[in-house]
């Protein structure tokens, strides 16, 4: 098998390449021990096994940046046989930096000159002859955007393969070159890399090499320094200059520059872009479009893939075993439960799908760097990153949005901190599925202020993330590894339709896979904490009588009518009355005659005997049919408080009622502790869980109509709900995410954790204080409003101690 | 080095919309420095200011051919003299 790896500097269209030569058949994974992505793929050419493996792009080989470390790693402990190193010919000079330091290595090397087309717009020759004579390699000529050199590669990769590099390409480094031979001596025995390469590193104080070739720093200091006093300069700073002429003049030799470079396209579009009175307008219509396209567009377009899933789920509601009467299956319970709680997610598989191809277009654009450029003195004051814009926004920096493609947009965040501050924050956004959630709340106990509510919920959970992200910074996340903040603003691309739908696949079944089993796991442990003790046996004694009274009631009407016959069994009585209620359920949707017409066409072929009394066929049925609806609304009243008492009675009823002490002080009982127990696989159920703890009975009112008027809530209570849902996170998923971005549990942890407390010791504060000085729901939350916005203007105005770089030391 | 800073103090972050400058030197530490280096800002390289952020931090470069953004903090430790 030949082993290769694909090296490049950042946006040299690497990733093009790489697609075009792996296809759709890619693995991606995160390198050991950290969290970049390392992609790789498998594939033959020849009869001959290639295993590809793609690099982070790096600019150089140094150890300061994680990618660096990562790519060099990798060529010094997997020695891969053949070394693809994309580069950008129309920005050969610069793209040089890296091919010298990788010729350097001594590893056979092909040389790809991707982007030939840009070149050739830009009046560029590039002579790939001369190139390949001069630096001693296989030169390949490529467009990846347009699927153009493919064959090329793997076949000048497939030669490279056989041959073996004795002499490799030697930049000159002029009056270092004396130090270089002189480190290459005391090299004991190099292994497989070349001890030129080795010296170099050396001598530039490399510090993974100094340790792999067992060499003192304190001798290397000397020499350096002696360096430094004879040149005034140094010895790192000289190397790369003496590469940048280096390619300086490689590029003389094979370039042709055939016109003067007027002002290229990159240029004429900043101008308006980064333009300074335009550059806000044009990063918010960006933002509003994404924002709508993917949020609001797509929510709607969940209105028309759910009933997909609805009839999914339904489908495999079918297979599961019926209740008989009051009795429902364990089986059949766990089945529906389970099946909700994926499908809550799944739901969004839309929005996350525009999300994921809208974010793979901005990437390829090259807008993304740009965004920072325009907002990093924002965030910077409060610990955040220029590149935080995105994230915060799709995580709900507006109405609603989602925290887990939020956090995953993290990735391209090249300061540490910046990253994790940004990952830890986004959860604080507003996450679609809670609006469910305040629109009961508000419908209930705010009708009159809803507008000015939702405001107030929409926008306060950014000024909240600034100003934990301040926190965090100046905290716990200190002694955070921070980048400098230099980053190149790469040239506009048009973006290929194959590479953002495969971006965008790649993400959303990631997420699927991660998020999705997750969410199973801990729905299981939900539904066994919902479901056990169960009723105690002396209620269940007393339903089970009522029920058989019901059943007694019926059979008493059954027996004098010749249907008595088909009645005799009790499950005849048990299917007659799951067909009645499933009859009654698909009628009230059928809603041309033409629809009733088929549908009794079904339920006829289905059980043409017990259809008889459902259809109320005769006189004697009709007479069947009325206590048949006597005996259906007695179930499910049954099955209701039945249900009722399993919450009440169960473990997580238990654990609700142990945090009333603390929760009192927030006014939450435990019937709301146990709404915000169980969302926690999905923020959705909170809404289903206070639904049915609320429902009481057969009452047609909705559970909005039934908290508002059940007295023990006033809106000063919906009001610290609402406070404390805002800072909760917002599900599972997001937290298996956050532990996906960081790399660390401690941190999702403290993901749940400490929003958690915050909310409760937040929301009793604020609640304590309403019912003190006899504010109203609305004042207590214009007053929450009004602390946290100042808190973050003021921390805005505060100078921020640790936002800028400051000079490390590398001695 | 020291007599040069004296004479020039002029740093990249002095300088105004599209005026060009060469680098003289880089006061720069650790993994700034490298990161520096690896964008091109070693001396001699010829550099243009090309505009500032709506805010007027950070500012954008051209440099061999290309656009580079940094923030005013670490501009100021690249020594220049202009063109």
């Amino acid at each position: 098998m030949i082993r290769i790896a694909l090296a490049g500097q950042p946006n040299c269209g690497k990733s093009t390449i790489f697609n075009m030569l792996a296809g759709v058949n890619q693995h991606v994974a995160n390198y050991p021990g950290v969290t970049v992505d390392k992609k790789s793929a498998a594939l033959t050419y020849a009869g001959k096994a290639f295993e590809l493996v793609d690099l982070p792009g790096t600019y150089s080989f140094s150890t300061f940046s994680l990618e660096e470390r990562v790519a060099k790693n990798f060529i010094l402990d997997e020695q891969p046989d053949v070394i693809v190193n994309v580069v950008d010919a129309s920005n050969l000079r610069r793209h040089l930096y890296l091919t010298f330091q990788l010729l350097e290595l001594g590893r056979p090397l092909v040389l790809v000159l991707n982007m030939m087309d840009v070149a050739e717009r830009r009046g560029l020759d590039v002579d790939c002859d001369k190139l390949a004579a001069l630096f001693n390699v296989r030169v390949v000529k490529a467009i990846g955007a347009k699927r153009q050199g493919k064959e090329e590669i793997l076949r000048a990769v497939h030669d490279a393969a056989q041959t073996k590099v004795v002499e490799p390409f030697r930049v000159d480094y002029d009056k270092l070159e004396p130090y270089i031979s002189q480190i290459e001596e005391k090299l004991s025995a190099p292994d497989h890399l070349s001890s030129r390469w080795l010296a170099l590193k050396v001598l530039e104080g490399d510090d993974v090499i100094l340790d792999r070739v067992g060499i003192h720093r304190e001798a290397v200091r000397d020499v350096s320094r002696e360096i430094h006093s004879r040149h005034d300069i140094d010895v790192d700073q000289m190397i790369a200059g003496l590469r940048y002429t280096a390619a300086d003049l490689a590029y003389h030799k094979c370039v042709k520059e055939r016109r003067l470079q007027g002002e290229t396209i990159t240029s004429k579009i900043d101008r308006l872009i980064l333009n300074q009175w335009l550059a806000f307008p044009v990063l918010g219509l960006v933002i509003f479009l994404v924002y709508q396209l993917a949020i609001v567009q797509g929510y709607k377009l969940t209105d028309y893939t759910w009933p997909l899933l609805a009839t999914l789920r339904n489908q495999f509601f079918a297979i599961l075993p019926r209740a008989e009467f009051i009795d429902v299956p364990l089986l059949t319970e766990f089945g529906i439960w389970m099946a909700n709680s994926v499908l809550a997610l799944l739901n969004y598989i839309p929005v996350f799908f525009i999300l994921f191809a809208l974010i793979a277009i901005l990437e390829d654009v090259g807008y993304m760097p740009r965004m920072a450029f325009i907002l990093d003195r924002v965030f910077r004051k409060f610990g955040l990153h220029g590149q935080s814009t995105l994230p915060l926004v799709l995580g709900g920096a507006f109405v609603g949005g989602c925290a887990v493609p939020g956090i995953m947009a993290t990735k391209g965040i090249a300061d540490e901190r910046a990253r994790l501050a940004t990952i830890l924050t986004v959860p604080y956004m507003n996450c679609l599925a809670k609006v469910p959630f305040y629109t009961l709340l508000l419908g209930a106990f705010f009708k009159e202020q809803m507008a000015l509510m939702m405001f107030f919920i929409s926008t306060v959970t950014l000024f909240i993330a600034l100003i934990l992200a301040r926190l965090l910074t100046s905290t716990v996340l200190r002694s955070r590894e921070t980048a400098p903040f230099v980053m190149e603003l790469p040239t506009y691309h048009m973006p290929t339709l194959s590479g953002v739908l495969l971006r965008a696949f790649q993400r959303l079944w990631i997420y699927i896979k991660k998020v999705v089993t997750i969410v199973v796991a801990v729905a299981v442990v939900l539904f066994v904490l919902l479901q056990y003790p169960g009723v105690p046996a002396e209620r269940m004694a007393d339903y089970r009588s009522q029920a058989d009274t019901a059943l007694a009631d019926f059979a008493a009407v059954a027996e004098k009518t010749s249907y008595a016959p088909v009645l005799v069994d009790s499950h005849q009585v048990f299917r007659l009355l799951n067909l009645y209620d499933d009859y009654r359920a698909a009628r009230m949707l059928a809603a041309s005659a033409d629809a009733v017409a088929a549908l009794d066409e079904t339920y006829q072929g289905r059980d043409p005997e017990l259809f008889a009394i459902v259809s109320a066929a005769d006189t004697e049925a009709r007479r069947i049919n009325r206590a048949l609806r006597n005996l259906s609304n007695v179930g499910k009243r049954l099955q209701l408080n039945i249900k009722n008492d399993k919450i009440t009675n169960s473990y997580l009823g238990t654990l609700g009622r142990t945090l009333e002490p603390v929760s009192r002080y927030a006014g939450f009982d435990w019937r709301i502790n146990v709404a915000f127990l169980s969302s926690f696989a999905a923020r959705e159920s909170a809404v289903a869980t206070l639904g049915s703890i609320y429902e009481q009975g057969a009452t047609d009112a909705s559970a909005e109509e039934v908290m508002a008027r059940d007295g023990a809530y006033t809106p000063v209570h919906a009001a610290a709900m609402i406070l404390f849902m805002i800072l909760t996170p917002p599900c599972i998923a997001t937290m298996v995410v956050v532990k996906l971005q960081s790399g660390s549990y401690k941190w999702m942890l403290f993901a749940i954790f400490f929003p958690i407390s915050l909310g409760i010791v937040l929301s009793a504060l604020f609640f304590s204080a309403a019912v003190q000085f006899g504010w109203s729901g609305v004042d207590l939350m214009r007053n929450f409003y009004i602390g946290v916005a100042a808190l973050a203007l003021l921390l805005g105005f505060i100078k921020n101690k640790q936002s800028g770089w400051y000079v490390g030391k590398t001695h | 080095m020291e007599l040069k800073q004296q004479e020039s103090p002029l740093s990249l972050s002095d300088l105004k919309k599209n005026e060009s400058g060469q680098v003289v030197c880089s006061l720069a530490q650790g993994s700034l420095k490298q990161k520096l280096i690896s964008m091109g800002f070693v001396p001699g390289i010829q550099i243009r200011m090309v505009r500032n952020a709506p805010l007027r931090d950070p500012i954008e470069i051209s440099i061999q051919n290309s656009l580079v953004t940094l923030r005013r903090t670490e501009a100021r430790l690249i020594v220049v003299e202009k063109l």
